[in-house]
């Protein structure tokens, strides 16, 4: 009596299923959130109801836990959901379906030998939209919304692997805005921070979705364009600098002028790592300053 | 030093059913595992070692033969046979265990990382492969065990580097170590089951319950 | 009727379950080998009626011994005990001459019900 009562009044998905994939069980939490009724389910083949469910993968899950006893987890990281069930109020916003992380265990008899077995479904919407947050808060510059050297870092890694696994091509753009000291010293530093806000914009409307704006410091910043070699990436930098330096800034009663400065590098096989691929970088942009700013170099010249 | 505390703390007959109950379970478990996750697999034959818990990392180095860095996938087990499964493979294994358990691309379009997808399919992997292992254990010795979710201890260690121990440096170890051979990918794991004082206590019993269970 | 029987197997408890396991009425004469290398030889010292045969074992293992055996002599009649009763390691014995194969840890049926089998085969 009691414990049929958690079974139905638990904050919690809980189903039971036979050796044949068929529902024995099927708690008012189920019943709610996928709008299918205990009496319509249960008795019958959960695969009938819940076609995306009969692949490989699940079904391996559930022979060996009725094999050999065990639990399986199903995180949210790997499957999203197992029952797609619509999100729970303002979060239908942020999520298609609602984000379960799912477990299931083995149920015997009397005899002790595993007869059906049980799966609970917990949502989990709330924590992965706050952990998603928090990935976000950690990866993004506050001033500019553009990325933080932090996501940098791991992100450039991960893309030489894939150059080196794959072959494929990638470009960075060290760039660095032309004495943004003087903005600050001669109109304060919140138009020096629109500066910077106004050139991630303009940068970042002009390169592509797959391609990476970071700020790498102060004033400095960096652009990965990803399977771009470098002659294309060379025009990309080109048509940024232009975009900065075509049109005057405004802010408040001031109207002032500014440059930016590019070091251009394309991965080769050359490069073991990332950090050989940043100096180069490094080291044409210092030549681009050298030779008078507002210019872009690329580290084959 | 191994034999010795091996010695002091099993007499040979305990040995020798230990041994036997071990060749049963991790059979049993090749067999059915084949049959679960429809590949072939090899499990070599288990072999038993105590060793005091501050002596694994140099034990898990000469073991391995490894030179390079590992993957550790962690999980707890509770029953009257208690203690901690670590399952090891060398890094790069994820990529073959993926490419083995993922051949119809369930996810592949999931919007998930590789990382992430590698990460995870080492756990799920891990997770049937130490049930499969210490479910037959237990069947076997008349136990019901149930499990902590598994976690990735440590992704590319390299235990030439590492002088800590993954378990108490005072702990008794039972360390039964199997190799894996997935037949079609070649990938090799090592799985290691670590119990307790009391465990040995239990475990000592459920021997000779066991052996008097036949005639 | 069955005189004797030759167990071949590297641990000494599964040898003991075994003993165990058999019907103790028929007088059998029960000899025991602790490796294949072992077992090839017991087996023509003593052309047990039937021998049960460990796969895993240590110099010799049991594939290798139950080749050597059926090679020499393709009327030995001996059946497979292992743990491991995949697919594959069935067909590689039955292929290898093996009369049939026994699941560990035996049970006593399995046991009776592998002797008959064997006493039908020595008929032929
Ligand atoms: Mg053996």
């Amino acid at each position: 009596m009691i414990f049929s009562q958690i079974f139905e009044t638990i904050n919690t998905g809980l189903v039971v299923l036979d050796k044949e994939m068929c529902v024995r069980h099927w708690n008012r939490w189920m019943a709610l959130h996928s709008q299918i009724d205990s009496s319509e389910i249960v008795g019958r083949n959960l695969f009938d109801f819940f076609p995306e469910l009969n692949r490989p993968h699940f079904i391996r899950n559930c022979r060996s836990v009725l094999a050999f006893g065990h639990f399986c987890f199903f995180s949210q990281k790997l499957h999203k959901y197992l029952f797609p069930m619509p999100p729970a109020g303002s979060l239908a916003e942020e999520f298609d379906h609602m984000q379960q992380s799912c477990s299931m265990g083995p149920l015997r008899n009397e005899s002790g030998e595993v007869e059906s077995l049980y799966l609970s479904v917990q949502d989990v919407s709330e924590v992965v939209s706050y952990q998603k947050k928090l990935v976000r808060m950690n990866q993004t510059d506050p001033l500019t919304g553009v990325y933080n050297r932090n996501f940098m870092e791991s992100q450039l890694a991960k893309e030489v692997v894939r150059c080196q696994r794959f072959g494929h091509e990638l470009s960075l753009l060290m760039i660095d805005v032309d004495l943004f000291k003087n903005v600050n010293d001669n109109y304060g530093h919140q138009c020096g921070d629109y500066a910077l806000k106004e050139i991630t914009r303009r940068i970042s409307a002009k390169i592509r979705q797959t391609d990476f704006l970071i700020r790498y410091g102060g004033d400095e910043f960096c652009c990965l364009l990803t399977e771009t070699a470098p002659a294309q990436s060379l025009k990309v930098a080109e048509l940024l600098r232009q975009q900065i330096c075509d049109t005057p800034f405004l802010f408040k009663e001031h109207e002032f002028s500014s440059t930016i400065s590019i070091g251009v590098a394309g991965f080769d096989e050359n490069d073991v790592d990332v950090e050989s691929l940043l100096r180069k970088a490094d080291s044409a942009l210092y030549q681009a300053k050298q030779s008078g700013r507002n210019t872009v170099v690329n580290t084959a010249s | 030093m191994t034999a010795e505390i091996l010695n002091n703390i099993f007499a040979q007959d305990e040995k020798d059913i230990l041994q036997e109950v071990m060749n049963i379970a991790f059979g049993q478990a090749s067999a059915e595992l084949a049959e679960v996750i429809d590949i072939f697999v090899i499990l070599s034959v288990p072999d038993i070692q105590v060793l005091q818990g501050s002596d694994l990392p140099g034990y898990l180095c000469r073991e391995l033969q490894t030179s390079g860095t590992v993957n550790i996938i962690e999980q707890n087990f509770l029953g009257k046979f208690a203690g901690q499964a670590l399952l090891i493979f060398p890094s790069g294994a994820e990529k073959d265990l993926l490419t083995l358990f993922n051949q119809d691309q369930e996810f592949i379009n999931n919007d998930i990382d590789m990382d992430t997808l590698e990460r995870e399919t080492l756990i799920e992997v891990g997770n049937i492969l130490i049930g499969a292992c210490i479910g037959k254990i237990a069947e076997l010795l008349a136990d019901v065990v149930t499990y902590d979710p598994p976690r990735l201890m440590a992704k590319d260690l390299c235990l030439e580097d590492c002088n800590k121990s993954p378990v108490a440096p005072d702990s008794f170890v039972i360390s039964i170590r199997t190799v894996f051979r997935f037949e079609e990918q070649n990938v090799e794991g090592y799985l290691f089951l670590i119990t307790n004082q009391k465990s040995i206590d239990w475990l000592k019993k459920a021997l000779f319950a066991f052996l008097e269970s036949f005639g | 009727m069955l005189k004797s029987i030759l167990i071949v197997d590297d641990s000494p408890v599964a040898r003991m379950i075994m003993k165990k396991c058999l019907p103790t009425d028929h007088g059998l004469t029960i000899y025991e080998a602790s490796n294949g290398q072992e077992g090839v030889e017991r087996y023509f010292s003593h052309k047990p009626d039937l021998t049960f045969m460990d796969l895993t074992m240590p110099v010799m293992d049991g594939f290798q011994a139950l080749s050597t055996i059926k090679q020499r002599d393709p009327d030995a009649v001996i059946i497979v005990a292992t743990a491991d009763i995949q697919e594959k390691v069935l067909s590689r014995v039955t292929t290898l001459g093996a009369l049939h194969t026994i699941k560990k840890p035996p049970s006593k049926e399995a046991l009776k019900d592998a002797l008959e089998r064997a006493t039908q085969a020595l008929k032929h």
